[in-house]
């Protein structure tokens, strides 16, 4: 796998990742204010409405996802070099920051104040960056792990 | 009539709706208003229109816009939804001259709706006196409701919103975020209002569970009270209303958020009142009347919303006390629809919402 073909895939599999695991977040999340309110949330409902979300909000907070990293994660790459011993530092807050500008941004572009329903709280926007910060590890991960390791090659780092 | 665009006789229209058919043709009124919000007949055949930037227009007898706006407006917040919105003439007002004007106060980061009211007198108001103010203030500027209607007792209803980002505080009986609230003219709490011994809620509260109610209107052929509601993407809602009911935004909608995230698994809720109707995709209601006007004797009873998003108004048919059926109308203008009214002299009335927006008038077709 070419350099440039490793790193599209990782980039690719890291915003899958982060828009799972995002969805999933923003459905508990919901989830918790309407149990506070008094609805019941069975496991059968959590379930279902967790499955609707991966379905029909991951595809859009993906869209999110790509903007941020796209503009992240090349920025991240270029740091690491100067920081090789903390590059998963560099790439964790990269990912949390790519959310946290992808989210300011959709915000201050679209009418309605906050566009997520998680974004509008301290520890809902902390775990969306979160989950950002996890994506960015796993970029940095797959981008560096063993191609061949057979044949002695240890690491390609592409940006 | 003066300011009758010429050539804008929009043609008579054949309903292909399969409901009872009707012709009619639409012709401009009145012309060069900016994003016109409400309107208000005035028993010598003047007319009253709200702009959204802050404006309280005339409107002559003969259609002719006045140039100058009236004074003594108070001023409003003015941004994306908020600006100057419903006018409403006291049911009293051949004597008192009393008028409502609803408007956004604060600012970004504060705000919310209030109701104030004046004498109009001469082209000016005068003894201007603020009688409600939603709380909290809330940041954005989304979601403010600012309809009005009069009960037979005469006490008033304003409808309001959740502010967008606090949905949850449509539950919330401590405040009026997501609420209707009934007041006095004077802005005084009626005692019978039904919440009103209830520990911690705010007084004012009519009904609560509301997202963002742009129509109400009541229906004194049927005692009904009726409101409409934007939902979010889907799920905007008909209602009937009830005082002290729970219409369960957000724990019961039909809709999904902008972004395609779940609002609630839930579509009704016991204790929740379901809605009358829902509309998915969302046509968003921006106003509510009730037709009893003598130039169309088949529409006479039904309910008319006008809609932004579906750019249309939909005439919601009445048998009786039942609904029966809906026919969508004037699709054909290809405009926003911010009010619609039946006037004194029978046609139907339309506020377009642009900065280019215009009164039009409905009429049956010779």
């Amino acid at each position: 796998m070419s350099g440039l073909s490793r790193t599209l895939w990782s980039f690719v599999i890291a915003v899958v990742l982060v828009a799972l695991i995002g969805a999933v977040l923003q459905t508990q999340y919901n989830l918790a204010m309407l149990e506070a309110l008094g609805a019941p949330v069975p496991l059968d409902i959590r379930l279902q409405t967790t499955g609707l979300d991966l379905l029909g909000f991951a595809p859009v907070f993906a869209i999110l996802v790509t903007f941020g990293f796209a503009l992240a994660l090349p920025l991240a790459t270029l740091v690491s070099k100067f920081l090789p011993a903390l590059h998963w530092l560099v790439f964790a807050l990269a990912g949390a920051l790519a959310i946290f500008t992808a989210l300011c941004a959709v915000n201050a572009a679209l009418p309605m104040p906050t566009f997520i329903g998680a974004n509008r709280s301290l520890d809902g926007t902390l775990g969306l960056m979160l989950c950002g910060a996890l994506g960015g590890l796993l970029y940095d991960k797959l981008r560096c792990a063993p191609v061949h390791a057979s044949q002695g090659i240890t690491h390609e780092k592409s940006a | 009539m003066k300011n009758l665009r010429s050539g804008l006789l929009l043609a008579t229209v054949l309903l292909s709706s399969s409901l009872q058919a009707m012709d009619y043709k639409v012709s401009t009124y009145t012309e060069g208003l900016d994003h016109p919000w409400s309107m208000a007949f005035l028993p010598d055949g003047r007319m009253l229109v709200t702009e959204r930037v802050g404006r309280l227009r005339i409107i002559e007898a003969d259609g002719t816009l006045r140039e100058a706006p009236v004074s003594g407006v108070p001023e409003a917040f003015v941004s994306s939804q908020a600006g100057l919105m419903e006018v409403a003439l006291d049911p009293d007002f051949a004597s008192n001259q009393q008028i409502y004007l609803s408007y956004a106060y604060g600012d970004r980061g504060a705000n919310n709706t209030r109701l104030a009211r004046a004498r109009l007198v001469d082209g000016a108001l005068q003894d201007l006196t603020v009688i409600f103010s939603a709380l909290p203030a809330k940041a954005g500027t989304s979601h403010y409701g600012g309809r009005i209607a009069f009960l037979p007792d005469k006490t008033l209803l304003l409808t309001l919103g959740d502010g967008f980002d606090y949905r949850e505080e449509a539950q919330n009986a401590a405040n009026h975020l997501g609420k209707i609230v009934r007041i006095n003219r004077d802005g005084s709490v009626p005692v019978n209002n039904p919440v009103i011994n209830q520990p911690d809620a705010a007084p004012e509260i009519y009904s609560l569970g509301h997202r963002n109610v742009q129509g109400i209107v009541y229906d004194s052929q049927l005692n009904r009270l009726y409101s409409t509601e934007h939902g979010p993407k889907g799920g905007d809602e008909l209602n009937m209303l009830e005082p002290g009911k729970n219409y369960g935004w957000p724990l019961a909608t039909f809709g999904v958020d902008y972004n395609g995230a779940q609002i609630s698994p839930y579509t009704e809720l016991p204790g929740y009142e379901p809605p009358l109707l829902h509309w998915t995709p969302s046509v968003a209601p921006s106003s509510l009347t009730v037709y009893n006007g003598s130039k169309f004797e088949q529409w006479r009873g039904d309910l008319f919303v006008s809609t932004l998003a579906e750019r249309s108004v939909r005439r919601i048919r009445m048998k009786g006390s039942m609904l029966a059926g809906e026919e969508v109308l004037f699709e054909e203008l290809d405009e926003r629809i911010r009010d619609v009214r039946g006037g004194p002299d029978g046609a139907l009335y339309l506020l377009t919402d642009s900065s280019d927006g215009r009164v039009l008038k409905v009429l049956p077709a010779e």
